[in-house]
């Protein structure tokens, strides 16, 4: 079957008048312009790919210049496909795509948005965890450093707080992978946060809220445990990964520095997920259970956090959400009946220096 | 010679853009997925596809353009820039780390200066590689512009507009255009950009104050005569000395339903539906772009050689300069 069309040479933009012809090997060009007229061979193996081509179809053939022809006849569309089915340059899976029609796109683009959805709630912080778990812990505790460093340049560090805090904590018994260095900062805030690689920074607020140095233990178990279960760098690289995403997703690789430079901000005011929250209380309680103090230390905590002066900014409770379910869960950890505990005279002693 | 001009510049030329959006969604679905699933690895290959799609439904005289880039000459030169930005972002990040002022000054000093250098690179490299990889009719574009000329060229206007607090800016603007179209070649054609700096300068003026005086809505007006400059300032030359030169008509009125069709579409499809954005604003302005004056289409020689290097173009896509 022969087929009328344009032939461009590759040389020239004139279009020559065309006859082309199908054969078993590649397609044969007869064409003819201003009296010149020759006739070329193009081999099925040097036509390129030809892809969304609509009532006109278009051929490039061979190296540079390529040589091409266009053919507006539908039936040269068809004829091409009985003939050449399967041959590589035919092949194209988005004209596949293209061929599915109106609702095989919208399901595709349906899928992708759930695809989209899904990855965004549970592939994001599955890799922004991977990644904080395989952090080389004494990266982590350089990393911490600065921030602690850059943190603490923000507030007025109470000296001898600080000595005596640290001081209880030495005394303490933990099984932390982490070396730990906490700090007493001025401000009337109820608030304390843990920094990775074993920093934690509490707010004279809290100190005063507090009553026994139980609860002191209490609030340090939680905070160690957002250090020794990496809570802090999670929530850190999930935060990141997200700002990541959306600076990629709106093309503006400017930005992910910035959040860089801003993280050591947020720190304070990172949120961390129910379930690191609950875990983050389970190691408070045991903690106190390793020192063999009184494990309602924890609950006390809570219900003291929770029923001061409402009107004041409470950060930790509001950082740290659904307090009573907290408490109700800690009393099912502690149990019924009596729980053996003893006083502890050396963190007494601490802890009555940090209360001054 | 003005007027033996104007009678020739009755004759037209057309561009046309025969795209449809729900096939470019289509494609751009595809390439989502595809570069979604291998972590953005597929995105070079998904860029090829669409301008594929794009160049291929642009046509000129009835003829489409072809786009002869592929995924992994962009894949490399993807790598190559990300490389670049890699280098630049440590030094930066060294410096926020070092938590001494002093070397965080010099870090931001020498990332800042590494992007403006980067810049004309980009450009240059953008030039070259989009020109070389089109072809109409088989005939290819290039660009035969010096980096050195593009180096000197942004440098001096940059700094000028800086010591003339952004005056220059329009000057600077329309030196930049002619060093990048005054030396693109469309086989033994010529292009010009005849543009003039204090005319852009008006028009900024201009749609500055009535902007605020329209709460607004003169956006679109202004919109439509930048449009305008740019496009309407490009002169063809061919070999016998004929020229033609591109008139654009979009309206402000079109610019206006077109804007705010787009805006619509991006924010009900949760911006899914970008590709139609595209395709829309093509079709507006290749359907209303002529090319007046003799244009012989059949006239056109092939003076391009065979072509190398895609290192620039993902390095202005990573910086963001959207040029055509």
């Amino acid at each position: 079957m022969i087929f009328e069309g344009k032939y461009y040479n590759g040389q020239s933009s004139k279009g020559m008048p065309a006859q082309i012809a199908l054969l078993a090997d590649g397609l044969h060009i007869d064409y003819c312009a201003d009296e010149v007229c020759g006739s070329v061979h193009w081999e099925l193996a040097g036509i390129h790919q030809s892809e969304f081509n609509d009532a006109t179809t278009l051929l490039r053939y061979g190296k540079f210049p390529q040589q091409s022809i266009s053919v507006v006849d539908k039936e040269f569309k068809e004829a091409l496909q009985q003939q050449y089915r399967g041959t590589a340059f035919l092949k194209s899976s988005y004209n596949s795509v293209l061929s599915l029609g109106l609702t095989g796109i919208a399901i595709m683009a349906l899928s992708l948005l759930g695809l989209l959805v899904a990855f965004v709630i549970w592939g994001v912080p599955a890799l922004a965890d991977r990644v904080a778990m395989h952090f080389p812990q004494s990266y982590e505790r350089q990393l911490g450093e600065q921030l602690y460093t850059k943190m603490l340049q923000g507030y007025q560090v109470n000296e001898e707080k600080t000595a005596a805090l640290n001081a209880y904590l030495s005394e303490l018994e933990t099984d932390l992978d982490y070396p730990i260095t906490a700090a007493v900062v001025t401000s009337d805030e109820v608030n304390a946060f843990a920094i990775p690689g074993g920093y934690v920074v509490v707010y004279e607020g809290i100190i005063d809220k507090m009553e026994q140095h139980e609860e002191l233990a209490a609030l340090m178990g939680h905070e160690l445990a957002h250090i020794q279960k990496r809570h802090s760098l999670r929530a850190m690289t999930r935060s990141l990964s997200y700002y990541m995403l959306a600076s990629v997703f709106f093309g503006d690789v400017s930005g992910v520095a910035a959040v860089l430079v801003d993280n050591a901000s947020s720190l304070r005011n990172l949120e961390y997920s129910r379930n690191l929250e609950l875990e983050a209380d389970r190691y408070g309680l045991e903690l106190l259970r390793r020192n063999e103090l009184n494990p309602q230390g924890v609950v006390l905590l809570m219900e003291r956090l929770q029923t001061s002066d409402s009107s004041e900014m409470l950060a930790f409770l509001s950082t740290h959400p659904n307090s009573e379910e907290r408490i109700r869960v800690l009393n099912e950890l502690i149990g019924e009946g009596k729980q053996p505990y003893k006083k502890n005279p050396v963190l007494q002693r601490h802890w009555e220096k940090l209360m001054h | 010679m003005t007027t033996t001009l104007l009678e020739e510049e009755k004759q037209t030329t057309h561009f046309s853009f025969t795209g449809r959006g729900s096939e470019y969604f289509a494609i751009e679905i595809v390439n989502l997925l595809l570069t979604i699933v291998t972590l953005g690895l597929y995105y070079p290959w998904a860029k090829a596809k669409s301008l594929q799609y794009l160049y291929r439904k642009t046509e000129l005289a009835g003829t489409p353009f072809v786009f002869h880039g592929t995924g992994k000459e962009m894949f490399k030169g993807f790598i190559k820039g990300l490389g670049v930005f890699i280098v630049l972002y440590a030094i930066l990040l060294y410096g926020i780390f070092s938590e001494d002022t002093g070397t965080l000054l010099i870090t931001y000093g020498v990332f800042m200066l590494g992007l403006l250098a980067l810049i004309p690179l980009a450009l240059h490299g953008m030039m070259r590689y989009r020109t070389s990889r089109t072809s109409w009719r088989g005939i290819h574009l290039g660009y035969r512009g010096e980096l050195s000329d593009m180096y000197s060229t942004y440098l001096i206007g940059f700094f000028l507009t800086i010591l003339t607090l952004g005056i220059y800016g329009s000057w600077f603007v329309v030196k930049l255009r002619k060093q990048m179209i005054d030396n693109v070649r469309f086989g033994n054609v010529r292009l010009r950009y005849v543009g003039d700096g204090g005319d852009l300068f008006l028009i900024h003026v201009k749609g500055y104050f009535f902007s605020i005086f329209t709460l607004g809505i003169y956006l679109f007006w202004y919109t439509k005569n930048l449009l305008h400059f740019y496009v309407n300032n490009i002169v063809v030359l061919q070999e016998d000395g004929t020229y033609s030169r591109l008139q654009c008509h979009v309206s402000g009125w079109e610019v206006l339903k077109l804007t705010v069709g787009n805006i619509l579409i991006v924010v009900f499809t949760l911006g899914l539906g970008i590709p139609f954005t595209t395709t829309r604003t093509m079709s507006l302005i290749m359907n209303n772009t002529v090319m007046s004056g003799h244009f012989d289409a059949d006239a056109l020689v092939q003076t391009e050689e065979a072509y190398d290097s895609a290192t620039y173009e993902s390095m202005t896509d990573m910086m963001d300069i959207g040029v055509i």
